[in-house]
Order: structure tokens, then sequence, then C-alpha cells
């Protein structure tokens, strides 16, 4: 973090922080991380007292108010001879997600390379356009983080519109972005500059959060070594326990698939889209009952090998997995992605060939 | 005939109008109440226009996924009738649905739909009187139910429900000795069964990456078998591995404790392996931690030496056979049933709005299928799409369809080992849902799962005095 990008940097009081967030609600729709009886996931909050910023992660990435569940791509109604087609219904409410997770933050950029690069897909653009990220450092990591072996950081503004800092008794607010500055034009005149200290304590934070994450890198350079090893005997044993749930694709921040369904009758009916899983066998099953993945072992390669292969080697070496551990740590049968890239890599450091 | 947006579009507008009727599906079988409804109208006898008649071949055709299916796509109300027992046109269509009935509506009793929707009958053929004075009662009772508005929802969890809190853990963790003990003559007779050829492959567990987690490990080699461990963190059920590592090793070595045992024992029931493909080494287990600590379905189990097994290890050393003291054991009470009772004291409406919410976050991810040892089906009726059994939105009425679609399913099969809502990301309650229709079940056929594979599963068979009260 360069020090003129701190130098922008506001001290908040907790008081003052809350009537920012709580004077965005009314013409935005604020998304926050909300407690449910256990389950913290970010929700559409009405009242201010809802909005906390809270440590720790959610049960699943914010991606859902960027690439929804399900959502509808047209829908079609006949009467007598007249056929309407409705487009995919338009919401034009600014949203504001607070309190992102810096690996969430970067989940959003890796969407971002999927839906925007080239031919943008209309849905995501239209969602991402009217969305400002505010994200917080982590003041602490689980044992299942790894951002840091990713190319990631606890406290990483990438992906962020106005990034956060708790330090003792107050928070920094750094806007990043033009969407940033726009979201805190009304802090003008509120709070003070941050004081060296209150820099230092980011800063010490930042190291010490990093260092709780003791994951080796993922190297770029594996990018290569992974797909040449696609045929390694050992995906087999190290897939073999998958039980072909959907919850490591489900929670993923960076896990963009989909289907397309059709409902309806002669007379109305929709398309919708909605999340896929790599790790369903019928992802890949064809209509003849050809399964290309014909092993849950295959299919869980496939997601380790899109993660941290397919997609950094058209990416300049960027992996599509942002480090998050929710698929470490959810996973029925304790699947490590992250361990699986290693030891497969370290079999082809072993001098084992491609295999058969 | 399933057409979602259709009744969609046309069940609020019509909802709306003073002069509302109710829509209510009434499944009804071909060779009775069929019949019956004709002679009604033969008879002239008048009765309310709400019912839209589905005629099926024999109540036994009914699966409830046809009732729910009537719901989510708009139905205020659904009535069943077919022939009174011991007239059934094919003997005892009428008698193995009955079983079916009473579980399926023990579960929406449960999920707290509003009773006054849902109807069962027995009308043969020459009842038209009582055929047309069923049609009145129900629209009446579905009147004033009004329109189902309701049924399934997404978004930001609502309710005010909260399940009280749970008993502390009626015992300490067991001692590190004892499950170093454990875990050494799992190794030592992993080792033994793979060198001696009996088994090619040991399912157990080995350490995993999170601190003190144990994962599923396959040896199949005895050199590999140090890599075998036991603690109270081995919370999965590794009989859902069985019936694929049969298919890929032949015989197979299963590491399972007194809960893991119903899976296999429900695996041999319905004929999904042979008792000669498994060696069941059972672990007497003094219960495992999940993130909440003691897993509530051990607060209730002794830590009894599994039966059925082939092997049974305790940390005095591994001795053949099964060795089940038969003593019940019973430590404390099943917070399951506290729970249960709990939900089942409040009104219906706030147990409908608390399933709600539950449902509400349901990722459709599977994890309660694929870890499941008795969701073996090649084909999941998720995966059936002619028709769309379970529409594939991940949104409110779809998850309403397939959480009742899995519970039916497990009713009358599922062992209790809760790995479906120690798994859910969403953490939904679904080892309660299972609880209570095994309560159901053990209550209204006498079945408990997992004692006998000789036995026939409760819904696959009937008896002629099965209770009937519900059925007008």
């Amino acid at each position: 973090m360069s020090e003129g990008a701190m130098a922008s940097a506001t001290r908040l009081t907790p008081d003052e922080l809350h009537g920012w967030l709580a004077g965005m609600l009314g013409d935005k729709r604020v998304l926050a991380a909300v407690d449910e009886d256990g389950l913290r996931v970010f929700r559409s909050v009405e009242r201010a007292d809802q909005i906390a910023l809270p440590t720790g992660k959610t049960r699943w990435s914010p991606k859902e108010f960027l690439f929804a569940r399900t959502e509808t791509l047209f829908a079609y109604s006949v009467a007598g001879n007249e056929v309407t087609l409705d487009g995919a219904p338009v919401e034009s409410a600014e949203q504001v997600l607070v309190g992102v997770r810096p690996c969430d933050a970067a989940g959003f950029l890796r969407l971002d390379a999927i839906f925007l690069d080239g031919d943008a897909d209309s849905l995501y653009a239209s969602h991402r356009v009217r969305t400002t990220v505010v994200t917080v450092a982590c003041d602490e990591a689980g044992p299942e983080c790894f951002c840091t072996a990713v190319g990631g950081s606890p406290a990483s503004d990438k992906g962020s519109d106005v990034h956060l800092t708790r330090v003792a008794d107050g928070w920094l607010v750094r806007p990043v972005t033009a969407k940033g500055d726009r979201l805190t034009a009304s802090l003008a005149g509120v709070g003070r500059a941050p004081s060296p200290e209150e820099h230092a304590e980011a800063e010490t934070q930042s190291t010490r959060v990093a260092g709780h994450i003791r994951q080796s890198a993922i190297a770029r350079e594996w990018a290569a070594i992974l797909e040449s090893r696609f045929h390694l005997p050992l995906w087999e044993t190290l897939g073999r326990r998958c039980v072909g749930c959907g919850i490591c694709t489900y929670v993923c921040p960076s896990c963009s698939c989909f289907d397309v369904t059709d409902t309806g009758s002669a007379s109305c009916g929709e398309r919708c889209r909605s999340w896929d899983s790599c790790t369903f066998a019928a992802f890949t099953r064809h209509a003849s009952g050809h399964n290309p993945r014909a092993t849950q072992a295959a299919r869980y390669r496939q997601r380790v090998l899109h993660k941290f292969s397919y997609f950094p080697l058209g990416h300049d070496g960027e992996s599509m997995c942002v480090g998050c551990g929710r698929c470490v740590q959810l996973c029925p049968v304790g699947l490590n992605v992250r361990e699986t890239v290693q030891a497969v890599v370290a079999a082809a450091a072993d001098g084992h060939d491609a295999g058969g | 005939m399933f057409q979602q947006s259709q009744a969609a579009a046309t069940t609020p507008a019509v909802a709306e109008t003073a002069t509302w009727q109710p829509q209510i599906v009434a499944l009804i079988c071909n060779w009775c109440t069929y019949a019956g409804a004709d002679s009604a109208g033969t008879a002239r006898r008048s009765y309310p226009a709400s019912v839209r008649a589905v005629r099926v071949p024999c109540t036994g055709r009914v699966d409830p996924l046809l009732i729910v299916k009537a719901f989510e796509q708009g139905a205020d109300g659904v009535l069943v009738s077919g022939c009174h027992p011991g007239d059934c046109h094919y003997v005892q269509g009428n008698m193995v649905a009955r079983r079916r009935f009473t579980v399926f509506r023990a579960l929406m009793d449960f999920l707290g739909l509003d009773n006054r929707r849902l109807h069962f009958a027995w009308i043969s053929a020459s009842e038209g009187a009582k055929w047309s004075r069923a049609v009145d009662e129900v629209t009446t009772a579905v009147r004033a139910a009004g329109p189902l508005r309701d049924w399934g929802r997404t978004g930001a969890r609502r309710s005010a429900v909260r399940l009280p809190a749970v008993p502390a853990a009626p015992r300490s963790a067991p001692s590190a000795d004892d499950q170093r003990a454990v875990g050494g003559h799992l190794q030592r007779l992993a080792a033994t069964l793979l060198t001696e050829g009996r088994v090619s492959v040991v399912i157990g567990y080995t350490p995993g990456s999170l601190p003190a987690q144990m994962v599923p490990a396959f040896v199949t080699r005895p050199e590999d078998a140090p890599a075998l461990g036991w603690s109270d963190r081995c919370v999965n059920n590794l009989s859902v591995y069985l019936p694929g590592a049969v298919r890929q090793w032949g015989k197979v070595a299963l590491v399972a404790k007194r809960c893991d045992v119903n899976g296999v024992v429900g695996l041999l029931q319905e004929s999904q392996i042979a008792r000669d493909d498994v060696v069941v080494i059972g672990v007497a287990c003094p219960g495992v931690q999940d993130d909440g600590g003691l897993a509530l379905k051990c607060h209730a189990c002794g830590g009894d030496a599994p039966p059925h097994a082939d092997w049974t290890v305790t940390p005095g050393g591994a001795e053949p056979g099964a060795h089940p003291s038969g003593a019940s054991g019973a430590v404390a009470a099943d917070p399951r049933d506290a729970l249960v009772t709990y939900l089942e004291s409040l009104p219906a409406e706030d147990r409908w709005a608390y399933w709600q919410d539950q449902f509400s976050s349901c990722l459709r991810c599977y994890a309660c299928r694929a870890v499941c040892p008795l969701c073996y089906c090649a084909v999941c009726v998720a995966e059936k799409n002619r028709p769309q059994w379970i529409p594939v939105n991940i949104e409110g009425k779809a998850n309403m369809t397939w959480n009742i679609a899995r519970a039916l399913h497990l009713s009358g099969r599922c062992g209790g080992c809760d790995e479906c809502a120690r798994d859910c990301p969403a953490d939904v309650r679904l080892d309660l849902l299972n609880h209570r229709l095994s309560r159901e079940i053990e209550q209204r056929f006498g079945y408990r799962s997992g004692a006998d594979p000789a036995v026939a599963p409760p819904l696959a068979t009937f008896r002629p005095d099965d209770p009937q009260e519900f059925i007008r």
C-alpha cells in the first residue's frame, strides 16, 4: 500500500462510520453480512441497526448479488396470435456491498474477467455497473485461509471501491475508485486525517494477519505443469473421496458456471439460468448417456485445473482461486484444493510423466 | 400438466376477487372414486366446482410428489381418494399408499402446512353421496384456510422462532490414549486384512488438512495402513462409499460407528451390496464432535459396539465378530426429540414460517444427497426432467419441492447419522426432519432403521390394520 494512497484515508469513529453507512439506506440497496441464527450471509438490510461490520467471513461469497442463483433471461406469453416477449427484468437501484473481505472482492475481479471480457454478459454487466464494493481488511485469518498463496492479501484493496481498515477505536476509510469517491462524498467534513500511529497500526495488522496464513505460494508457472499432468494417475487417488456435492462451487467467489432451463407451456413461460456445478455428474452427461467426465475424480480434477491451470493460462498466470478457503472448510470429506495442487506439482517434480 | 408459470399467472388473480374459489386438485383412483364421482354426476348431486380431478390407476400410484407438485403449481388444497382397504383393484395398492400418506401427512404437519389443505378419503364406486359430501367438506375447509400464497420463498430469514438450547454433552471427550489405541488396532487389522487378501481396500479415516480434522481414506496396500487413525472427529459416514467401492474393488472393509452401520444395513436391505462384499469393522465409538461440541446424535448413544460387525475394535483390541452389549446404554435423552417436540408445540403457522426460512437459504448444492448412504440412485428425482419434477431454479418453490422430496425419500430408510445436516452449508435442520419422520414410523409401524437387514423397509410393506384415522 503506497503512502500516497494512505494519505487520502479518513479516520472515522465507529459512530461516524455507522452514520455514513446508515445514510446509504433509502436511495440505495445496502447489502451487509447478517447473522441469521448462526448463519452469516450477505442480505439486503433495511434498518441501520442491521448494518454490522463483522469479523470473519460469510458462509458463502456475496457473488449472488452480481451473478444470481437463478435469474430470468426472458419470458414469453401467447394470447391468440399475439406473442409477447419480455427481456430480463431490469433492476436499476444502486447497490452497495458493505463489509466484503478482500478475497471476495478479488472474486468479483475473476467474475469480471469471465463475464465482461470479450462479449460482455449483459445481465452481469447491468448488475456490476450499479454495484459499489466496500471492503474491510481482515483482522483475523482462519486455518482454511490461503489468499496469500494465490497472490492476494488480507489487506488488499483489489476489486474494492472503498477500503476500510479497523484501527483502535475507529476505522480508516479510503476510496479506491471513482465509484468509491462518490460513495464517500458524504463524508466531507466528517472524521479526521489518520495519525501516523494509526497508519502504522494498519500496516502492523496487515502483516500480522498475513503472517497467520502460513501457506506456501502456488506459483504461476504451475499452471502449465498442472495442465501437462492431466493424465497423472494420482488424480484418481486425490479425487477418490469426493462425493460429488456442489458445496465448493456454490460457496466459491469465482465459480461461475450455470445451467439454462426453460419452463412453460403453450401460453407462457420463461428461460432462466441457475448456478450449476462441474462436480455434478449431470454437468457433462450427454443426451446419449455418455459422460466425458466419467468419474468423480475426473470432475474434481476439472474443478482444480479450471482454477489453477486453464484460467491462469488465459489470464497472465493469475489464479482463478482467490484463496478464501471456503471449499476447504466446508467440504464434507475434507478435500483441500491447495494440497491437491501441491501434490500434483510435487509428483511432477519427482519425475512422474504425464502418465497414460 | 406441470406448468409453473401458468399456475403462478392465474392463482393470484383469482385469489384477489371477492368470489374467490379455492383450487383443489383431487387425485382419484380409476376403479373406485372416479366411478363414485361419476355416479354422483349421474345422480345429479350438486357439489362445488372447485375440484380438478386427476384420474390415477390406483392410490398406490400416488407418489406424494404429485401432491407436492399440485401445491407448487398453485393448488390451495389437495384431496386424494381411492378404494376402501380390501377393495383395491390391485389387491394392496391402497394399503401401501396408506403408509406413504401417513408419513407424508406427518411431514406436512411438521412443516406447519395448514391441515385444512390436505385430505384423504376412501370412496367406492357406489358412494356418490360420500363423494359429493367429501368435496363439500374439503372445499369448506380449504376456503377457510384461504389462498395458499406462501409455498416457498427466497431471501432473508424472517421467522422469530429460535430452537431451544441443547443440554450439555452427557460425557467428556474420550482420552487421547484410548483414541490412539483404537487407531493402532485399526492399522494392524487393516494391514492384516489386506495382506491376507481378504479385502482389496479398507475405507477408514486419516488426518485431514485442518486442525484435528479426520477425513475419509482408502487404503489398498498393507504398507499404507499406518495412514489410518481414529479420533472423535471421525464424523463421516463412510458407508456412503460402499456401493461404488464394491463395484471398483470387490471386497471392501469399512470402518463404521454404531450409527454408520445403519447405512450398511440399509444398503443390504435394499440389495445395493451383498453381505459377502463387505467386512464391517465396527468401532465402539464414544461419540463424535462437530462444530457445536458432541454431535446431537451421540447424546443418547451409549457408545456400544456396533451390531452386524465382522470385527469389533475397542481401545482394548480388535476382536472378530460383533459384540454389542445389548444394554440400551442410553446415557441421556436424545436432544433431537426435545427439538422436534418444541417445534411441534408451536402454532402451525409459526412452524410453517420456520421451515420456509430454513428452505429459503438452501443453495441446492445437493450435499445432503451426496453424503447420504441411502441416496444411491443412479438418477436422482432432481435430475429427472420429463417432466421436471424438481425445478432447476434455486428459489423458494423449487427449494420446498426438493427438501420435501428428499425427506420423504429417506423416510423409513434414514439411519439417523445426521451427515446431511452436518454438511449443509445453509444449516438447514435436515436432522430434525429426518428425526421427526423416523419417530412417526417407529410409533406407527413399530419399525427402527438399521435393526435387521432381512426385514422389508416399512414403506415397502403394510399391515391390513395399519392406522388410518386421518382418512375420511
